[in-house]
C-alpha cells in the first residue's frame, strides 16, 4: 500500500459572465470592466485549485447587436484568459438571453461526468434591452438550469434599466447598482468570489438558500461600499 | 482590516501588535500579532457577533483546551466601536498542511503510519473534546491541518464549539451534516459530530466521500433540493452490501476503486456498519471516538508491517500463519511475532514503536513512547523490545528462565517468551 493519491472527485461549478457591449458601454465602464474581470480571474483560479468541493469554471457571453461566446466551451479558471472586449451596437439581451438558454444543458456546457452544481450568472448592463428580450426571458426562465441557478445583475450608471435586470434575476435584491469605477471593480470581484464560495460554506441555522446567502453577502458588501463613495464623477 | 502596527485591546488586559495579515476568509482575516512579547494568530471577524457568541468564546477560553491538538482560542479582545471583536490562538507551525491539500493530491502522507496516526489523533480530538461537555458543531473538511511527515494534527476553527446543548447558530457545512441534521429533526450535537467524524476519516483513509459514488455523478445539477435528498433523506453509502446503485464510477472516483481493496477486512466492515441504512438513521448507534481508536485505528497501528522484499507498508493478517505481501506477492512460511498485551496484539516489525497503553494498562497513554523495536545488528530478522521506560522489565523465557532488562536494555522478541513491565502489566510473544 502506497499514500499516493490523485485529486478527490469534484463537482463542477459554472459562472457565467453576460456581459453587455453595446456601444453605451465605450471607454471608461468597459475599460474598468475589463481591468476588473481580468483581476477576478486570479482570484477564481486559486479558489478552484484550493477547493475540494468544487472547480470553478468561467464562461463568457458578450452581446450587442451580435452574441459571441469568449471560448466555445466553459474554461478551467486555471486556464482562463480574459481578453479585453470590445463594444459597438446594440443591447440584443433578448438574443443573448436564447444564446444562453441554448447552452444551458447537459448536453452543451454543462456535460460533466462528476455532474455540477447550479451555475451562477452575473448579468453586467448599463442599458436597456433594444430588442424584443421578453420572449427570451419567459423561454430561459423554463430552463431549470436557470431556474436554479444564483443569478446576479450589476446596474452600471444611472441608465440602466433596473426593472428588466430584477425580471432577470427574479428578485430585486439581487440587481446591485454601481457608480463608479471603483466600486464596479470591488463588486465584480466580490460577487463573483462570494457566489463561487457558496458550495464550501457552512451554514447557519438563520440562513435560507444559497441564493439567499449569496444576496446577503454582497448587499451588505454593497451598503458598506457605498460609504466610501467618493469616485462619482466617473459617469 | 488591520495594517502593521495597529493595536488591539485585549479584553484581559494589554494590547496585541498586528504584524502582518496570514490570511482571509468569509467570515474573518487572521493576522500575525505579538502580544506580551509572544507571536499569535489573532482571528478577527468581519461582522459584529451576538452577545451569546461573544459570552461562549470567553467561556470556552476560561475553561481551555480540551487537548494539545487543538488551535484553541486563548485571549478574546475588546469589541471595537463597531461591535467586531477577534480571539488570539497559537500560530500554525508551517509543517502542518490543510487537510483540502491532501483532498486535492497536492499532499501526500510520508507512510501509511503517518496517515493512521493521523486518524488516531483527530479521533482522540473529538474523545477529549465530547469528554468535556463540548460539541464541535461544524466538523468538515476545513478544520484540519496534518504533518504529513509525523501524521500530528491541528484542530482549528473552534468558535463554535459549545456546550453539547446549546448552538451558537451554525449548522454545518453540506456533505458534513449528518442526515438528521440535514432534515431539520435535530441541531449540531456530539452524535452529529460523530457522523462527520466518520466522513473525515473515510476521507484521510480513500480520498473519496463515502456517499459519492455514481447516483451523484449521475445527478446533473446538485441543487440544494438534492444536497437535502442524497446527504439527508436517502443517503446511501457506495459500497453498501444491500443495494449498489451508488457504487463508485470507473475514472471518476479513482482513489477508492484502487484504495478499497487494500484495506483489511475490519476496516472495511466498520465504515459498511457506520454508513449502513440502519446506523444512517439511528444516531445512537455510531459509535464512540474511543472505539474507533480501540477497536480499529489502533488495530491498523499494530498491524502495520513493511514488507522485507519490496519495504511497502502493508496490514498483516495477525490470523494467518504465514506471510504474504499484498503489493509485491512476497511470501514466507513464517510469521512475524506477535507481541499480545491484553487485548492489543502488535505484530513486531522494525523501528515500530510501543506505547503506554500496551506497557501499562493502568495508564492509557496513546502517544507516551515507551519501546521500539530493534533488529538484531548480528542475526538480520532476529527482533528485539528496547526499554525506553524508567522500570526494570523482567524477561522469563520459554524455558521459565528469567532475567533484568534495565532501561536502555534490549528483550529479544523471540516467540514463547513473556515480559513483565515492572507495574503489573505484561506481555507475551507468540
Amino acid at each position: 500500500m502506497n499514500t499516493e493519491r490523485v485529486k478527490i472527485a469534484r463537482k463542477t461549478m459554472v459562472l457565467f459572465f453576460l456581459v453587455d457591449t453595446s456601444g453605451s458601454m465605450s471607454g471608461t465602464k468597459i475599460g474598468s470592466l475589463n481591468d476588473a474581470i481580468r483581476e477576478t480571474v486570479p482570484d477564481l483560479k486559486d479558489l478552484s485549485a484550493n477547493n475540494p468541493d468544487a472547480a470553478i469554471k468561467i464562461a463568457t457571453l458578450q452581446f450587442d447587436t451580435n452574441v459571441h461566446w469568449l471560448y466555445p466551451q466553459p474554461i478551467e479558471s486555471e486556464d482562463f484568459v480574459w481578453n479585453d472586449l470590445k463594444v459597438g451596437g446594440l443591447t440584443n439581451l433578448g438574443e443573448a438571453l436564447n444564446e444562453l438558454n441554448s447552452k444551458l444543458s447537459k448536453e452543451q456546457f454543462l456535460q460533466e461526468a462528476a455532474g455540477s452544481y447550479a451555475p451562477v450568472i452575473i448579468l453586467l448592463s448599463d442599458g436597456g434591452p433594444t430588442d424584443n428580450y421578453k420572449d427570451g426571458l419567459e423561454n430561459i426562465k423554463k430552463n431549470n438550469w436557470f431556474k436554479y441557478a444564483i443569478k446576479i445583475a450589476i446596474a452600471i450608471g444611472n441608465d440602466a434599466d433596473k426593472n428588466v435586470l430584477s425580471e432577470f434575476t427574479g428578485n430585486s435584491e439581487a440587481v446591485i447598482e454601481v457608480h463608479n469605477k471603483s466600486a464596479l471593480k470591488a463588486i465584480i470581484k466580490f460577487v463573483s468570489v462570494t457566489s463561487s464560495q457558496v458550495n464550501s460554506k457552512s451554514s447557519g441555522v438563520t440562513d435560507g438558500t444559497k441564493t439567499d446567502t449569496v444576496i446577503n453577502g454582497i448587499t451588505s458588501y454593497v451598503n458598506t461600499q457605498n460609504m466610501d463613495d467618493v469616485d462619482d464623477d466617473f459617469f | 482590516m488591520f495594517k502593521k502596527g495597529d493595536l488591539i485591546k485585549i479584553s484581559t488586559g494589554g494590547e496585541a501588535k498586528v504584524l502582518s495579515e496570514l490570511g482571509s476568509g468569509g467570515q474573518g482575516t487572521v493576522y500575525k500579532v505579538s502580544y506580551n512579547d509572544k507571536e499569535y494568530a489573532l482571528k478577527w471577524y468581519h461582522k459584529p457577533g451576538e452577545e451569546k457568541f461573544y459570552k461562549n468564546l470567553k467561556q470556552n477560553i476560561e475553561k481551555g483546551s480540551p487537548a494539545p491538538f487543538f488551535l484553541w482560542p486563548l485571549f478574546l479582545t475588546e469589541k471595537d466601536s463597531n461591535g467586531c471583536f477577534g480571539y488570539l490562538m497559537e500560530l500554525r507551525d508551517s509543517a502542518y498542511k490543510e487537510f483540502s491539500d491532501f483532498l486535492l493530491a497536492k499532499v501526500q502522507f510520508s507512510t501509511v503510519s503517518a496517515m493512521i496516526e493521523a486518524g488516531i489523533k483527530i479521533c482522540a480530538g473529538f474523545q477529549k473534546l465530547h469528554g468535556k461537555g463540548y460539541s464541535y458543531q461544524d466538523l468538515n473538511d476545513g478544520n484540519f491541518f496534518i504533518n504529513p511527515s509525523t501524521g500530528d494534527i491541528l484542530i482549528c476553527d473552534n468558535d463554535n464549539v459549545s456546550s453539547a446543548d446549546e448552538n451558537m447558530g451554525i449548522l454545518g457545512k453540506c456533505r458534513y451534516m449528518a442526515p438528521e441534521v440535514v432534515r431539520g429533526e435535530t441541531m449540531p450535537n456530539p452524535q452529529s459530530d460523530r457522523f462527520s467524524l466518520a466522513i473525515i476519516l473515510f476521507l484521510l483513509f480513500f480520498n473519496n466521500h463515502p456517499l459519492e459514488g455514481e447516483l451523484i455523478s449521475n445527478c446533473p445539477c446538485m441543487t440544494e433540493k438534492h444536497e437535502k435528498k442524497f446527504y439527508g433523506f436517502s443517503p446511501l453509502f457506495i459500497y453498501d452490501p444491500t443495494d449498489n446503485s451508488n457504487r463508485p464510477v470507473r475514472g471518476i472516483h479513482t482513489n477508492v476503486i484502487h484504495l478499497w481493496p487494500e484495506f483489511p477486512q475490519y476496516v472495511r466492515d466498520i465504515f459498511i456498519n457506520q454508513f449502513s441504512q440502519k446506523v444512517l438513521q439511528e444516531p445512537g448507534r455510531r459509535i464512540s471516538e474511543k472505539e474507533w481508536i480501540e477497536n480499529i485505528l489502533l488495530r491498523m497501528r499494530h498491524e502495520l508491517v513493511k514488507c522485507p522484499s519490496c519495504g511497502n507498508e502493508i496490514f498483516l493478517d495477525t490470523e494467518k500463519n504465514d506471510f504474504r505481501c499484498s503489493d509485491c506477492s512476497f511470501h514466507v512460511d513464517l510469521r512475524v511475532p506477535i507481541i499480545q498485551a491484553g487485548k492489543y496484539k502488535v505484530a513486531v516489525n522494525r523501528d515500530k514503536k510501543i506505547y503506554q497503553y500496551i506497557t501499562d494498562s493502568s495508564k492509557q497513554k496513546l502517544y507516551v513512547c515507551t519501546g521500539e523495536i530493534v533488529e538484531s545488528k548480528k542475526a538480520p530478522g532476529l527482533f528485539g523490545l528496547k526499554n525506553l521506560t524508567q522500570n526494570v522489565w523482567m524477561l522469563t523465557t520459554k524455558n521459565k528462565n528469567n532475567r533484568p532488562i534495565a532501561p536502555g536494555e534490549v528483550v529479544p522478541l523471540l516467540i514463547g517468551n513473556e515480559i513483565a513491565f515492572g507495574n503489573g502489566s505484561s506481555a507475551k510473544i507468540v
